[in-house]
């Protein structure tokens, strides 16, 4: 798998250059925003019969590609006579590639849908890269879901106004080996001990990897005052003062972590890789329920538990569906969003055989047999309860912190 | 009627011709948007290029990875080539070297890092042998700072390549000039210096010129056996292009445009020089 990706790295540097010079076969022609937004439903489906769309998404977990492939293909096929085309990618790559093709002109794109949240958004609704609002076309959107939430308003900090359709919900947590550690740290001056009690056990991955960014978040709550987090909004001189102890942080646990800090793993699947064999005994995830699959696999030992830091927290997001300006399938791409929030698609995706995940579908909205099979879930042994996991929640901090921390870091860590 | 020998000439070139458009097109859209800013022309990216930190380490670190790959690579395979040329014309000789040029560069990298890593295959075996206490205990020569597993990578991949561009050339080397210098009292030294030299001087320098270039901007190698710092050039600049920060992108066509621009001079520099001593020999050659 990473050599696939490493290829695949590879030919879209290439092929980038390609579409520059715009010579992208034209299809059918695709409809303008203001047809898709004024047709009702029935037409929007009556369209979208017999299309193909493309899904972009990062790929790096087999049990969210299983869930696609497995599952949602087929419905969709039965359900609207679409066809899905699953395009692994990592998120910034496909922003780049959408940003290529805006400049390239090309009107009529290759992208139906992209998986996001956070900084892309945001980089992605400033370009003006998106199409809608959409959310409010979608049944299944109007019916479940809680639009006065404000998980789906902000998306870090950064105001979606219909231009995302929430997907799913997750939570940060670490993965363990219990054969290994009996009793995992609680805060972050624990895990400090315990990477000194247990030296060349620890890592994260690199900065600019979207788990490792996340880590470094963590370390961030953990050493500033979290209401500063929220009520200032973004500027680097606030940023600078207030990171002193984000990077006293790192550096002080850096001669304790993997290879003493000499390099880290340059990707989540690269730390994977390393818990697997035994290399390190932590790993994490922003998907408090991504060990169940991997466990089920074989990739992670059968000891595998999970654990979060009740100090400073794991930090939880909405994560979001949405549609490139260019899209060349956009009624399509509106019934396969639909039916991926639908309550059956939600469950199955809840349930612990392909990916696990919570869902932000608002359950009291639900139909008392459907609010049911949403409780009985059994989400497996390496996902906390719900409640530690509320006990832990913390929200997301502004977007623009993200590419700020992954400059530090290159500066303040990785060179030393 | 005078215009029908050129046109002969000239259709066979044309995919050449085209190729070529190809890549003068990118290099000169690769410094259209290196100097392109949100409000216009600028080189402010090129002046903050030049502030970046992680430049200079990166360029230090290419350089030092491409200095030892290549030297290592054309001193073994000439001596190689020297000592024992009509081993490898052999069959058996030829497979050993022909088996490493099968696979593309990025197999053979997954395959070091496979063979050579902490939990690798020799590590896992030295352990089984209990050769080793642990697997920590095997040494660190894989996404590693100083760059040894990239450069034993390249190592394994060039030096058949050197091999191959040398033995042509010792295999036609005029063997008669040498004893009419030994009948003549000449040393070896002369041998050397007015035979085998001037034959095998163009060669050297082209390879050396194929692999710098190539090693210095290949991506595959330093990306799945560098380590998070420092850097490959092309590795920063990939990280560059699709990092999350905009501004970046043009970093990387500013690097990239740059390299390929110092590249190109020294190639042409080179081919200059070289030229006059290739029409020397094939002159020489006609002579005979």
């Amino acid at each position: 798998m990473e050599v696939m990706k490493y290829m695949k790295k590879k030919l879209i540097l290439f092929s980038s250059l390609v579409v520059l010079s715009g010579c992208a076969a034209g299809s059918s022609q695709p409809s303008s925003n203001e047809d898709v937004k004024d047709q009702s439903w029935d037409s929007i489906k009556e369209k979208a019969e017999g299309e193909t769309v493309s899904l972009y998404m990062w790929g790096g977990d087999d049990g969210i590609n299983q869930y696609i492939d497995d599952w949602v293909k087929p419905q969709l096929l039965d359900a609207y006579g679409v066809r899905l085309e699953r395009i692994p990618l990592d998120t910034n790559e496909i922003l780049q590639k959408l940003e290529t093709e805006k400049r390239a002109g090309q009107d009529d794109g290759t992208i139906d849908m992209i998986w996001m949240n956070g900084e892309n958004f945001k980089r992605a609704k400033e370009s003006d890269l998106l199409f809608g609002p959409f959310v409010e076309q979608l049944p299944n959107y109007n019916a479940y879901y809680d639009a006065d939430s404000l998980d789906f308003k902000y998306d870090f900090g950064t105001e979606t106004e219909g231009y995302e359709a929430p997907w799913g919900k997750v939570q940060f947590v670490f993965h363990y080996d219990s054969a290994k550690i009996s009793e995992p740290p609680a805060t972050l001056e624990e895990l400090q001990q315990w990477t000194e009690d247990n030296p060349g056990k620890f890592t994260y991955p690199a900065a600019g990897d979207f788990t490792g960014d996340a880590f470094l978040r963590h370390v961030l709550y953990g050493t500033t005052s979290a209401e500063t987090l929220f009520t200032e909004p973004f500027s680097m001189e606030l940023a600078d003062k207030e990171s002193a102890g984000v990077w006293s942080y790192l550096k002080d646990i850096e001669p304790n972590l993997w290879r003493k800090g000499d390099t880290y793993p340059s990707s989540l699947t690269e730390l994977d890789r390393l818990y697997s064999q035994g290399e390190v005994w932590m790993t994490m995830g922003y998907n408090e329920a991504r060990g169940e699959v991997l466990v089920k696999d074989g990739v992670f030992p059968e000891s595998t538990k999970s654990f979060v830091l009740e100090e400073p927290g794991s930090i939880g997001n909405t994560h979001f569906l949405s549609i490139p300006y260019n899209s060349p399938n956009k009624e399509a791409a509106l019934t396969a969003i639909d039916l991926l929030l639908s309550p059956e698609a939600q469950l199955a995706k809840l349930e612990p055989d392909y990916w696990g995940e919570n869902t932000p579908i608002d359950v009291s909205k639900l139909e008392e047999e459907d609010r049911q099979a949403f409780e009985a879930v059994d989400r497996g042994d390496t996902v906390l309860d719900q409640e530690s996991l509320m006990d832990a929640f913390v929200p997301e901090i502004d977007a623009e912190y993200v590419p700020w921390l992954q400059e530090k870091w290159i500066d303040e860590v990785a060179s030393q | 009627m005078k215009w029908r020998p050129n046109n002969k000439i000239l259709y066979p070139l044309i995919p050449a011709l085209l190729f070529l458009l190809f890549v003068l097109y990118s290099l000169v859209m690769s410094f259209v948007e290196s100097v392109r800013g949100p409000d216009g022309w600028t080189f402010e990216y090129y002046r903050s290029l030049f502030e970046e930190k992680r430049l200079y380490a990166s360029i230090s670190y290419s350089f030092f990875v491409t200095f030892i790959s290549v030297s290592l690579s054309l001193l073994i395979g000439w001596g190689i080539v020297r000592s024992c040329h009509s081993f490898i014309e052999k069959s058996v000789g030829k497979w050993m070297v022909w088996i490493p040029m099968l696979f593309p560069h990025f197999v053979w990298g997954y395959f070091v890092l496979l063979l050579l890593g902490q939990s690798g295959i020799v590590s896992s075996a030295l352990f089984q042998l209990g050769w080793l206490e642990s697997r920590e205990d095997f040494p660190i020569l894989v996404q590693d700072r100083s760059g040894f597993g990239i450069i034993i990578t390249y190592l394994w991949k060039e030096i058949p390549f050197v091999l191959l561009m040398l033995l042509p050339v010792y295999a036609q080397l005029p063997k008669q000039y040498g004893e009419v210098i030994q009948v003549l009292g000449g040393s070896r030294r002369h041998v050397f210096s007015t035979i085998e030299w001037p034959w095998v001087k163009p060669v050297l320098v082209e390879v050396l010129l194929i692999l710098t270039v190539f090693i210095f901007t290949a991506y595959e190698v330093p990306a799945l056996l560098g380590s998070s710092y420092p850097q490959m050039t092309a590795v920063l600049a990939y990280d560059w292009f699709y990092g999350i920060s905009w501004d970046e992108r043009s970093y990387a066509f500013a690097l990239l445009f740059l390299i390929a621009l110092v590249m190109g001079l020294l190639s042409l520099v080179s081919f200059i020089l070289l030229n006059r001593k290739r029409w020397l020999i094939s002159k020489s050659q006609h002579q005979r």
